[in-house]
């Protein structure tokens, strides 16, 4: 029973973070048509923002902040000088046909996300270091039982909710919300209908950066920091975003709670080794029972 | 015409290439009336919709707009100048309900600060924008459709919901893109009344390929071929006009002229 509660709890505090990396890539799948293999690299490289700022005497709160910042910032800068430019029809027309004109910028992803770690490596060197949480990681004490929750959770849970709270609002209740929305539909009409499609193509950009950037200050507390840390858990969010369906903010949170659990009891059932396997397992069954993913439309596989 | 013109075009020219589509198109559209566009398949009259909606850049010509001469407008610059269009074969966002599509023609983030369109894009200017296009949903007799999604209506029901769409950022122009197209005679007769109440609110400029509805409604037709205005005037004058009847039979007999004033879907 208390590895079951301790694999529910510890599936929530990972799920949280899971559904944010994979809304992170919902939000630029929907916003751009693109595939952002490089998401969890701009999330490594301000995370490291964050942690020389902690290390050189500033507050845990201000290397969040910034790390957010700049994590807006990371992402529409990439989109305006790299993912722009590569999306333009008039440079790219010599490419006869649309797939390959819908590759290119999934392979600049990929080479983005070689830059920031080459860059990193540079920056900060190689090795790992840590970084801090903002809260306690031991248990709960209740009734003098150590039970499977921490303060750190609590933290971790709170800031996905408050995100996706956020997140929600916005895309439901405000007109720019709306104009991404119908973008996300049909870019050909929503050009028509006034919206001017290149900002709020960069705009999903900058709210994908900020929600891997958190991500990435979540995640690095309970692994640690180094250019390559994050690259499993971009791994896990594109399974999550699969699974719960790719052009589907809701589905990708589903997602990412549905590989919290599959994570968390596996490794308190079998044995971490076999997480890699698992996940891959998820990803194949996926495919082959529901490959629009649980929440997805049917039409969604361009690439 | 004393009157200030809310529309004129003059010596407009479009290229697609080698293609000439327009060859030195004038048009002028006084404020409350409604101006038709007719020729055949190809003439060339979506292609002024779309030149003035900025879709398509002009090799030559000029535009005033409320009697102002301007440079062609780009796509995000209408409703600043009060131009508003609907799109041939209706374009409707599927995933967005009634209201939400209505409310995007109110060109969101027309603002020339993105930050101000991205931070004023408050809840409360949301309510507003709600209510102007529950009115605007009203006007085109299309309230009780508001939550349903564009799916769910039947045909003529989903071209009242592009007026509503159009009209919902209160424009002094419209443009409308074969309304007509796919409705029964029984929908034309409700969509040809709606269109005359619209009149009193702005201009309007029809295309349209059904000749007894643009000549029902219109208080002004342009007779376009081949990319040139052929004919100019009201819809009496323009289908007696030889130019006219040859170029839709290829002759110019008396039969034509009825036939042209008979059905010519």
């Amino acid at each position: 029973m208390d590895t079951f509660l301790s694999a529910i709890f510890s599936g929530t505090s990972r799920g949280a973070i899971f559904a944010l990396v994979a809304l992170g890539l919902v939000l630029v799948w929907r916003g751009a048509g693109i595939v952002n293999f490089a998401q969890m690299g701009q999330a490594m490289f301000t995370t490291y923002i964050a942690s020389t700022l902690i290390a050189n005497g500033n507050s845990y709160w201000i290397g969040f902040v910034v790390a957010l910042v700049s994590g807006a910032a990371l992402g529409s800068i990439l989109d305006v000088l790299v993912m722009r430019p590569l999306s333009n029809k008039k440079k790219t027309e010599l490419l006869s046909s649309d797939s390959m004109r819908a590759a290119i910028p999934v392979i600049a992803s990929l080479g983005i996300l070689g830059v920031l770690q080459a860059l990193a490596g540079i920056i900060w060197a190689a090795e790992e270091r840590g970084f801090p949480a903002p809260a306690k990681q031991e248990g709960f004490t209740v009734a003098g039982n150590v039970m499977p929750f921490t303060a750190f959770d609590v933290f971790v849970i709170t800031c996905v909710a408050i995100t996706l709270i956020l997140t929600s609002l916005f895309f439901k209740r405000t007109g720019m919300g709306l104009a991404m929305r119908a973008t996300a539909l049909n870019q050909e009409v929503a050009k028509l209908s006034g919206i001017r499609t290149n900002r709020t193509r960069t705009l999903s950009w900058a709210i994908s950066g900020a929600a891997s950037s958190l991500a990435g200050l979540l995640l690095t507390p309970s692994s640690n920091l180094s250019p390559n840390t994050l690259d499993l858990a971009l791994f896990i969010g594109f399974t999550a975003a699969v699974v719960g369906g790719l052009d589907s903010p809701v589905g990708a949170v589903l997602g990412g709670f549905i590989l919290g659990m599959v994570i968390s009891f596996v490794t308190f059932y079998d044995t971490p080794e076999d997480v890699f396997l698992a996940i891959l397992a998820v990803l194949l069954l996926s495919l082959i029972i529901r490959p629009h993913g649980i929440l997805g439309s049917k039409d969604v596989r361009r690439v | 015409m004393s009157e200030l013109a809310s529309l004129s075009i003059s010596n407009l020219t479009v290229k697609f290439g080698g293609l000439v589509a327009l060859d030195d198109v004038f048009l002028k559209v006084a404020p409350n009336t409604i101006v038709g566009l007719i020729g055949p398949n190809g003439a060339g009259k979506t292609t002024i919709f779309n030149s003035i909606s900025g879709l398509v850049t002009p090799a030559s010509g000029e535009i005033s707009i409320h009697g102002k001469k301007m440079k062609w407008p780009a796509s995000h610059q209408l409703a600043e100048f009060g131009i508003s269009r609907t799109l041939q074969g209706v374009g409707l966002f599927s995933g967005l309900s009634v209201l939400e599509n209505v409310m995007m023609g109110a060109d969101i983030t027309s603002g020339t600060n993105f930050f101000k369109d991205l931070f004023g894009a408050s809840g409360k200017a949301e309510s507003k924008l709600r209510r102007r296009a529950l009115d605007a949903l009203a006007w085109a007799g299309a309230l009780d459709m508001a939550e349903k999604m564009p799916g769910d209506l039947t045909y003529p029901q989903t071209k009242r919901v592009s007026v509503a769409r159009a009209l919902v950022s209160q424009p002094k122009i419209l443009l409308l893109d074969e309304p007509a197209a796919g409705l029964g005679q029984d929908d034309i007769d409700k969509f040809a009344a709606l269109l005359k109440q619209l009149k009193q609110r702005c201009a309007i400029i029809i295309v349209e390929h059904h000749v007894d509805f643009i000549g029902s409604i219109s208080d002004q037709v342009y007779v376009l071929n081949f990319g040139k205005v052929i004919s100019s005037g009201t819809f009496d004058h323009v289908k007696r006009d030889p130019a006219v009847l040859a170029a839709y039979l290829g002759t110019s007999t008396q039969t034509g002229s009825e036939k042209l004033g008979g059905d010519h879907a």
